[in-house]
Formats: C-alpha cells, sequence, structure tokens
C-alpha cells in the first residue's frame, strides 16, 4: 500500500479560526453542507472536503482549491448545519486569508485584515491628497479654500484633473489592476494540478469565456438565485440578487461615466467636438447617468447593509472584511454625493473637506481592492473563467 | 405524610417503578395519560435485545400489575397540579372520561356499525379508527374507549341508550396523597414537520422508524405486511435516513440512541420479508452500543443492504410517489441522488415534557429532559431522563423506584 503522509498544520487551522471560521472544528463531516449547496458539483463537491482540510491545516489543499471561489456565500450550509460549524463562514474565511497573501506588498494585506490596519491604510491618502491641497494651494495664492474667478466652487482649482487627480488614480487604478491580474495569475497556477491536464473537446480562449461569465453570470447576478435554488432549510432568506445586481449595476454605471468624463477631457484636447467639461450641468445626460448610479449605489448599500445587520449569528455573521468594504463604499458615496450638495448649497469650507475626504476614500476603494473584498469578486470571476475552461459550469 | 409513591407515565420505565416500589411494600398511583399502559414499547413490532414482540414482556407486566393489590392504575390521567413538600405530596390528577363501562365490555361488535372515523393515533396516522376503540389487542385495562368527537350524528343514535356506555360522563379530579414521585413521561418521535429539507412529512411514502414499526406489527394497520403507505405495494428498493433530527442544533442537539439499533432491526424485517428489497442506510456514525454491535454485523452480512456514509440533506418526492434521497457520500466525496420505494426517517427521540408547561417544580435541561429534582423527592426514570433503550429504560425504572422508597421509608 502507497504510503501517504499528511502534513497538518495546527496553526493554520487556529488562524482561519481566527479569520472567522470560528467554528470549524465543530463540524463531524456529516457531509449535510456539500447537498445544501445548491452550487456544488456532483463529483468532488464541496464544501464539506474544505472543512476537513480546514480542520486538518492543510493549508496547500485549501490553496489549490478552485471550489473556494465558486461560492457566492449563500449560508444555505450553515444554515442546514447540524453541528453550527458554519462552512460558509469557513469558506469565506478562507478566501480572505488567501487573497491577503496573494499579492505584494504583503503589509497591504496584513493592514486590511483587521481594524489595527486602519490608520495606516487612511493616513497613506490622507497625507497624499493633502501635499495635493497644500501644493495647489500655492498655484492659487496660498488660499486654501478658493473660487472660480465668476464665484462658483470648482474643486478643480485644488484638486486640479490634468496634474493631480488624473495621474494619481490612472496610476493607482492600473496599478490595482495591474496587481488584480497578477493575482489571478498566481490564483491560477495555484489552481492548476501537478503534471499534465487533458481537456477533451474543443478548447476555449480565456477571454471570451471572461466575456460569457461577465455577461451570463455577472451582469445578472444569476448564481444569487440559484443559490436559493438548494433543499428548503427553514430558515427565512432573501434574495441578494436584486441588491448585489443593483451594486454591479451602480459599479459599471460610475465606471463608464468616469471614462465617458476621462475621454471627453483629454480626448477634447485633441478633438475639440467631443470636449467636456467639468462641473457638468445637472441636465447634461452623462451627469444625470451619474446620479442614477450613485443612487443606485446607495440604495444597494442600504440593502445590503440592512441585511447584513440582520444576519442571525446562529447561522452567520459578517467579517471585518465585510464591513470594511461596505464602510468604504458608503464612505465614498456619501461624501460623494455631499461634496456635490455643498457646492450646490455654496458652502466652501465644508465642500473642499468633504471632497478631500471622497478623494482619500476612493483612493483606498481602489489603491486596497486586490485586498478588499472587491478583490475577491474579481477573484471570484477569475476561478469562475478557470472552471469553465477546464469544462464545468 | 405519606408512604405512597406516584409514577407519572405508564410506559415500560413506569411500569417497572411502580412494580418494583408495589412489590416492595408501597402503595402506588401510576397515572398514565393515555387509555392504556404499554407506551412506546406496546407500538413496537419487535423489541431488543431478542427481538421479541412486545406482548412477550408488557404482558408479564401487566400481568404482575393486575395481581398487585398496591398499584392503583390510573389511564386517562394527568397530574394538573402539585402541593407540598418531599414526604408529603399532594396531587392533583384530572380523570378524562372513557365512556365506557368499569369492566371489560367487547365492543368490537358495536364498533363495527359506526361511521365515524379519524385517525389512529396509536398507528401513527397510518390507519384510521372509530369513534369506539381498542388501540390493540392485548390492551391494558382491556377496556375501550369512547371518543364522542369522532362520533357521527347517526353513530350518536347507535350509541345512545347503550347500558355499557355513559356518553355524558365529565372529567374530574381527585387528590392524591404522595411522598415521593417519579417521572416516567416518555418521549414522542420527533415531528417530521420539522424537517423541512426531508419533506416535513409531507412525503407520502417518507416514513418515520416509528410508523415502520407499526407497519411491521402483526397487529397493526397491514397485518405486519410492510408496504408502501400511497398503494400497499411491497417496496423493492428502501432507504433509511438515519440522523433525520437527531445531533442536529436544529433539532435535537443529541443522539438519540436508539435509531441505529431500530433500523438495523427494520432492515431485518425487510430481509425476512422479502429478500430481494435493495436496502440503503444514509449515516454519519453507526452506532451499536456493547452487545449490540452483533446486530450490526448481522446486518452488515445481509446481501441486499448497503451502507452509505453522508447524511441525507434532501428528500423529495418524485414520479410513482418514489422518494428522491440526497447525499454526499463522504467516503467517496460524490454527490448521490438515490431514489426508492420508501424512505424511512429515523426520526429521533423527544422527551414528551419538552415545551410542555410542567404542573411539577422539575428542572429541564434546554432538550427537554429532566435534570435534577432529587432533592425535592421527584425521581425521573427512561427517556424523561435521557434517549434509552427498552432494558435500560427498565433498569432506571427500578433505580428511581429505590430512590423513591427510600426517600419515604424510615420516618
Amino acid at each position: 500500500m502507497a504510503q501517504m503522509t499528511l502534513h497538518t498544520d495546527p496553526a493554520f487551522t487556529r488562524e482561519l479560526m481566527e479569520a472567522g471560521g470560528s467554528d470549524l472544528k465543530k463540524c463531524f463531516q456529516c457531509a449535510t453542507c456539500s447537498v445544501a449547496c445548491p452550487l456544488s458539483p456532483e463529483v468532488a463537491p464541496y464544501p464539506r472536503k474544505e472543512m476537513v482540510w480546514a480542520s486538518w491545516g492543510l493549508k496547500e489543499k485549501l490553496a489549490a482549491d478552485v471550489d473556494l471561489w465558486l461560492c457566492h456565500n449563500c449560508g444555505n450550509c450553515s444554515d442546514l448545519c447540524p453541528r453550527g460549524a458554519k462552512p460558509a463562514e469557513m469558506m469565506s474565511a478562507a478566501r480572505n486569508m488567501i487573497y491577503r497573501d496573494l499579492t505584494p506588498p504583503a503589509i497591504v494585506g496584513k493592514w486590511m485584515s483587521s481594524c489595527k490596519g486602519l490608520p495606516w491604510l487612511f493616513g497613506i491618502p490622507a497625507v497624499l491628497w493633502l501635499v495635493v491641497w497644500w501644493i495647489r494651494a500655492g498655484f492659487n495664492d496660498g488660499n486654501w479654500f478658493p473660487r472660480a474667478a465668476d464665484g462658483r466652487i470648482v474643486f478643480g482649482q485644488i484638486f486640479y484633473g490634468d496634474y493631480t487627480i488624473d495621474p494619481i488614480f490612472m496610476l493607482t487604478f492600473f496599478g490595482a489592476l495591474a496587481i488584480l491580474a497578477w493575482g489571478c495569475t498566481r490564483l491560477w497556477s495555484m489552481f492548476k494540478p501537478e503534471g499534465s491536464l487533458l481537456v477533451l473537446g474543443p478548447k476555449q480562449c480565456w477571454l471570451k469565456i471572461l466575456w460569457q461569465v461577465l455577461f451570463e453570470e455577472v451582469v445578472t447576478g444569476r448564481k444569487f438565485d440559484d443559490c436559493a435554488d438548494g433543499p428548503a432549510t427553514g430558515v427565512p432568506q432573501e434574495s441578494r440578487r436584486v441588491s448585489h445586481t443593483m451594486l454591479v449595476w451602480s459599479f459599471g454605471i460610475l465606471a463608464l461615466v468616469t471614462t465617458i468624463v476621462a475621454i471627453g477631457h483629454w480626448g477634447g484636447k485633441v478633438l475639440p467636438c467631443i470636449l467636456i467639461e467639468t462641473p457638468m450641468p445637472l441636465t447634461f445626460p452623462v451627469k444625470v447617468l451619474a446620479n442614477i448610479g450613485a443612487i443606485l449605489l446607495l440604495v444597494a448599500l442600504a440593502l445590503l447593509t440592512w441585511r447584513r445587520a440582520r444576519l442571525n449569528p446562529k447561522y452567520q455573521s459578517s467579517s471585518y472584511y465585510d464591513w470594511y468594504l461596505l464602510g468604504i463604499i458608503w464612505l465614498v458615496a456619501v461624501t460623494g454625493m455631499f461634496s456635490q450638495v455643498f457646492r450646490l448649497m455654496d458652502c466652501i469650507h465644508s465642500a473642499f473637506i468633504v471632497y478631500y475626504l471622497h478623494l482619500v476614500f476612493v483612493w483606498m476603494l481602489f489603491a486596497y481592492a486586490p485586498w478588499s473584498k472587491l478583490g475577491h469578486f474579481v477573484y471570484r470571476v477569475a476561478a469562475m473563467v478557470y472552471v469553465r475552461m477546464y469544462g464545468r459550469s | 405524610m405519606s408512604n405512597a409513591i406516584l409514577v407519572v407515565g405508564g410506559g415500560f420505565s413506569g411500569l417497572t417503578a411502580a412494580l418494583e416500589a408495589a412489590e416492595l411494600g408501597h402503595d402506588v398511583f401510576l397515572v398514565e395519560k393515555s387509555p392504556w399502559l404499554g407506551g412506546r414499547v406496546a407500538q413496537l413490532s419487535k423489541y431488543f435485545p431478542k427481538l421479541c414482540p412486545p406482548s412477550c414482556g408488557l404482558e408479564i407486566q401487566f400481568q404482575r400489575i393486575r395481581k398487585n393489590p398496591r398499584i392503583t392504575c390510573l389511564t386517562l390521567a394527568e397530574v394538573v397540579g402539585l402541593a407540598g413538600k418531599k414526604g408529603d405530596y399532594t396531587a392533583r390528577v384530572r380523570l378524562s372520561p372513557r365512556h365506557t363501562a368499569a369492566h371489560n365490555v367487547d365492543f368490537s361488535l358495536l364498533a363495527q356499525t359506526l361511521d365515524g372515523e379519524t385517525k389512529s393515533e396509536f398507528n401513527l396516522g397510518l390507519s384510521s379508527r372509530k369513534a369506539l376503540y381498542k388501540a390493540m389487542p392485548f390492551a391494558y385495562p382491556a377496556r375501550w374507549v369512547l371518543d364522542p368527537d369522532t362520533l357521527t350524528r347517526a353513530d350518536a343514535a347507535r350509541v345512545a341508550g347503550n347500558r355499557f356506555l355513559e356518553i355524558n360522563e365529565g372529567p374530574r379530579e381527585i387528590e392524591l396523597s404522595v411522598g415521593a414521585i417519579i417521572v416516567a413521561t416518555g418521549w414522542r418521535p420527533y415531528a417530521m414537520r420539522n424537517l423541512v429539507n426531508l419533506g416535513g412529512g409531507d412525503i407520502a411514502n417518507c416514513i418515520s422508524n416509528m410508523q415502520m414499526e407499526r407497519l411491521a406489527s402483526s397487529f397493526g394497520p397491514t397485518g405486519g405486511k410492510i408496504v408502501r403507505p400511497s398503494d400497499g405495494r411491497a417496496p423493492l428498493s428502501v432507504g433509511f435516513v438515519q440522523c433525520a433530527g437527531s445531533r442536529d442544533q436544529n433539532h435535537l442537539g443529541y443522539c438519540s440512541y436508539i435509531c441505529c439499533m431500530a433500523t438495523f432491526k427494520q432492515c431485518l424485517y425487510l430481509a425476512e420479508q422479502s429478500p430481494n428489497t435493495r436496502i440503503t442506510v444514509f449515516y454519519i456514525d453507526l452506532r451499536a452500543p456493547g452487545r449490540y454491535v452483533k446486530v450490526l454485523e448481522k446486518v452488515q452480512a445481509l446481501p441486499n443492504v448497503t451502507f452509505i456514509k453522508g447524511k441525507v440533506a434532501e428528500a423529495q418526492a418524485i414520479e410513482g410517489d418514489r422518494v428522491r434521497l440526497t447525499c454526499e457520500d463522504a467516503i467517496r466525496g460524490e454527490k448521490l441522488s438515490l431514489d426508492f420505494d420508501l424512505a424511512v426517517l429515523a426520526t429521533g427521540m423527544q422527551p414528551s415534557l419538552a415545551g410542555q408547561d410542567l404542573p411539577l417544580p422539575l428542572p429541564l435541561d434546554e432538550d427537554g429532559f429532566v435534570a435534577g429534582g432529587e432533592k425535592a423527592g421527584i425521581f425521573a426514570c427512561g427517556c424523561a431522563r435521557m434517549p434509552l433503550d427498552v432494558t435500560r429504560s427498565a433498569q432506571s425504572g427500578t433505580a428511581a423506584a429505590l430512590k423513591a422508597v427510600q426517600t419515604v421509608k424510615g420516618r
């Protein structure tokens, strides 16, 4: 008989328990969870196998496990779990731990893992934008709260798009994107089994599959409905499809608006006919779209926060990662709305300070995305693409 | 002050406790809520350890009770209040009307003429009964019961004027003076309607293990033939769902102790009746305590029995009134959906006192088992204390009797 040695790592189990899977050791491997999960496949279903790996501390097994990322955290498994071991929480904690360490700089991952890192996370952009403010105040004769020539409040006076916001955010955005892309490649290499993998049938390019995943799954939020298809649990559950899809759409709209404005602004320098000037009038279609996006965002946030606040701790709870992302999006949305409100109300001090905070929070949202729950959205898409490439859907 | 002992519950442990105390020379009041003694054991087809029918053990106990003048047997009786202290209790007992004469009149001919029917509680809903009924042939007391609510208008006319029936008999209350109390209130099968992922009791051919006992019982609804409730056909495939509600924080947080053994026993029933029936047992762990492991070995040796490690997490009704059970085979790491003619949920034991408003000053644990009360001279035995098999129930009945005797003795 072939000999096999299991290298267990109790320290990893403890870490996982601290990261949110605190009840994982209650599991007695009854396998209810694998049936409770409507997304789990017929062969090698999850999350029972993940639960046994977790309690044995088999870190490599979990790191190489693509199923971890396919979970949409509906909580059916935790509802039906006879032991209260909360497999959903363990899966989510394991994901958090993996993307915490997935990409450098590792220190950011560590800061992002608990509220102790918040001063650093906030401090970096706060100093960055304060320096910008200070430099730009110098250009405005030392006036930190200048007005435009016609007396309006124009944030561009201080946070001048061309030289401050655009380059910093483009760097941040594309930097985060690069880190995420790197993380996805690392994740894929971790998923790859040792040796070679035989794929029967036509192979498809990953880009095409990404397109399918985005349009069939992400935009429609279909998986959240599939989540509701599991066995009856007797625990009332509300569908997250509406709130999550709203959130995805609002992000899409806001990204689109930003792109249009960026193209209009920079492209306008070459082709004057597409020039867009900010601030845009309230009736301008792009502005209308932006405000629709903002309202969608607020409603989705309110729904998601309301849901989290009411979770029954017997079955499900919220981790620091959940609250961090919700919190930061709230701050972005609220400071964004209020900077517009204060600007229109002509409260110049409040307007500039709130706008400054808005920039800080937006920067936090983008720059730290690879280590936040937003990153796990990207990694989940990467995992969904990966399994589709190998014939699973 | 009183040297009498009150035993609440006439199941196997209560009977044993009452007999032991009475045979040691104490007056015993045995109070039973239902019309007959015997409790859950009377509903079984066969019981451990010898796989003999319950009539064999119960009839001996009934005989001893019948012959012992110290035992006062009160059926259709419930304790509704208790006053006093250890050694000197006054228990208020409500006696529901039986509506039949005090001697054993055979009403079978009259019962046959009645139209009104209702689901039989004794057969756990698998058959119906008339308004005038006796649950089992060897019932003790051997008296029939009239349930006026089930009488139709025509029935009422038929029974009116019968001199052995007292339709207007009302409930009454009596007071008993006792020195110690034995609580032997037993258990009830955990309600299938709570197991929503297993069909919640709405799947026609998904029955509980206690219903299976009634099907297998020679005086049960089918005369001992194990058939599907929907069409009366013998099942060619049977799936046993272990831990249906037990070891589950959402239902019963503890292991019910007997369900594995009950399933093994029922595998043997099936193997005896129809050796070709394919049997699958879905389990988390197989628990055959002590010498019972021999029964497990016997069942494992049966050619048509398969054991699958994996708890069934979903049961669905499918075409042909069959039942689809879904689990993950945790050894192979594969989800299985298997279809059966009949599914049996090995529902656990819930203490009868769970969720009840107790007239006794009795501490219960979170599951409803009696936890304490001994300082007050109240002793629990049988499944009111913990899940037990019949043998151990009897032993705990003896133990409780001894403690009760020590409480009232030598003062």
